[in-house]
């Protein structure tokens, strides 16, 4: 199949990734699978078995289920941002590979499109492979793998653009640190991975809400464990979306275009 | 990718009166590069030629349609290389200054990446690969990684990459700064052959006898203006009125010579202290 010359840009970037990805697949697979793995099976299995039962919307689930759906959306920040922040920093800054691609026949624009959806891809497919193991563990529905894949995409596409903004704004690799830490973990440990939000004060569960990693939660809750939906979650979720995907590539193109 | 030329028999390269300015928040706008015009044809090449800071890096990003330009239109083919990017960088190839090879691929494909850019079938850009390895001394490196090279080898497979599609337009950005003598000629020698082959070459370059030994005209940059343009022989001719000049080369030591394009380089721009009757 041809793919059309619109559309081969982007569709060239995004194939040098996956051929460097392919070639180096030992250090992928330990570096993109083995994290939530290593997550599962300390929260999942271990804080799972003395935890018990967890209460949220009105419905009791056992805290394996509520850790298994944690570690999907924490796998999707993680993988997404850190391929977004330190991976495209490392070719920006270092390989200076957008620089170039970007004086062939491919502008700047597609690389970074490139960019993001391959970190959105890879970010997607390490989450399925934990849906998988949620799966075969018995946490979740077969469905699920089916069903999750374009809330995974969604997803990571907003936490790679969130990396990518980092990058262009980053002065070296070490500034990557104040986004990771000011940003990324607090989400990570506030936001309901761990703990449902009605645990934390009321002004808490507002500022947990205003980040993104809330509605992404929430939305994986509602699809793998049928906790009621949370209609502000889709909009909130859209609205991170689009203006980290324009801010991305605007900081990014300021940066390299003078 | 290739599309027929819009131009017809216009020059290969066209710049026409092209200004860059940089523009900061914390600092006033810096002008770069102003109002300059020129062209290279097929066959030929042409040499920019200037100090550090001349605006020669910055007339080549916008050349390649990486920086926008502030005033002023730059064609390759025929295409502008602004609103029609993709036609037109499908007929350039570009070394740039910095080295931009891409580690994650080894120096055989690292070739072939690149011409996967500009659609290249793999199939010929093999074939394509395995001819510049040959003819830049390359074969044997063909699966080393790019972090094993030398700086010569470096730059050797940069200008190789610039040349995997087979362009029509080739430019080049400072490509023999810091090699040894023996690389620098091999690399005049392919310059010469991409030359004779129909390429039109602009060369960037603050080695002045390089300029006279590669370029058909060269261009002398200062300040971001070109203050002259012509084959190096009518510029010597035209700015060098001695047929000998004199120079003091160490202290109390003079030198007699014949006029060179560092002479007129030295004069145009004003610098031409420690010459003698230029």
């Amino acid at each position: 199949m041809r793919v059309p010359d619109r559309m081969w840009g982007v569709w060239s970037v995004w194939l040098r990734y996956f051929s460097v990805f392919s070639k180096s697949l030992p250090y992928y697979a330990v570096t993109t699978f083995l994290e939530p793995l290593l997550y599962l099976l300390s929260f999942g299995l271990g804080l799972g078995s003395l935890v018990g039962d967890v209460e949220t919307s009105g419905i009791s689930l056992s805290y394996r289920s509520f850790i298994f759906s944690g570690i999907l959306a924490q796998t999707l920040l993680f993988q997404g941002f850190f391929e977004g922040a330190f991976g495209a920093f490392v070719r920006m800054y270092y390989q200076r590979i957008f620089q170039a691609i970007a004086i062939t026949p491919i502008t700047l624009s597609e690389v970074l499109w490139g960019e993001l959806l391959w970190d959105a891809s890879k970010a997607s497919v390490a989450a399925e492979v934990v849906a998988l193991i949620g799966v075969v563990a018995g946490e979740f529905h077969p469905t699920c793998l089916v069903i999750l894949p374009p809330l995974f995409f969604v997803s990571s596409l907003l936490f790679s653009a969130m990396g990518l903004a980092s990058a262009a704004f980053a002065r070296s690799i070490e500034e990557l640190s104040y986004p990771q830490y000011l940003l990324v973990f607090p989400m990570f440990l506030f936001c309901g991975v761990f703990y449902p939000l009605e645990a934390l004060p009321r002004g808490l569960q507002y500022l947990a809400w205003a980040l993104p990693l809330t509605s992404v939660l929430s939305l994986i809750r509602t699809l793998t464990l049928n906790l009621p939906l949370q209609l502000h979650a889709i909009p909130l979720l859209a609205l991170w979306l689009v203006a980290l995907l324009y801010l991305s590539r605007r900081l990014m193109m300021r940066r390299l275009v003078r | 990718m290739t599309q027929a030329s819009p131009g017809g028999d216009r020059a290969a390269l066209e710049v026409v009166h092209l200004s860059k300015q940089y523009r900061s928040r914390k600092a006033e706008a810096f002008e770069a590069v102003s109002d300059i015009s020129f062209e290279v044809h097929a066959g030929e090449c042409l040499g920019l030629l200037g100090p550090n800071g001349a605006g020669k890096s910055t007339t080549i990003q916008c050349l390649s349609g990486f920086f926008p330009t502030s005033k002023g239109k730059v064609s390759i083919k025929g295409f502008d290389v602004h609103t029609q990017p993709k036609e037109a960088r499908a007929h350039l190839g570009v070394c740039s200054q910095e080295d931009t090879l891409d580690t994650d691929f080894s120096v055989v494909d690292q070739l072939i990446q690149h011409a996967i850019y500009f659609r290249i079938p793999r199939r010929i850009a093999h074939e394509r690969a395995e001819k510049l390895l040959e003819r830049f001394g390359l074969r044997d490196k063909r699966s080393q990684a790019i972090e094993s090279l030398s700086g010569g080898l470096k730059r050797r497979l940069q200008v190789a990459r610039a040349l995997i599609s087979e362009p029509s337009v080739l430019i080049l950005d400072e490509p023999t700064t810091g090699l040894d003598p023996d690389v620098r000629r091999m690399l005049w020698d392919v310059l010469k052959e991409a030359r004779q082959s129909g390429v039109a070459i602009l060369l960037s370059t603050h080695y002045m006898e390089e300029a006279e030994r590669v370029c058909d005209r060269v261009a002398v940059m200062s300040r971001g203006r070109i203050l002259d343009i012509d084959s190096p022989e009518a510029l010597i001719a035209r700015h060098i009125s001695k047929e000998m000049v004199e120079e003091e080369v160490r202290p109390g030591v003079f030198w007699k010579r014949p006029p060179n394009l560092e002479d007129v380089y030295l004069k145009v721009t004003g610098s031409h202290l420690g010459v003698a009757g230029l």
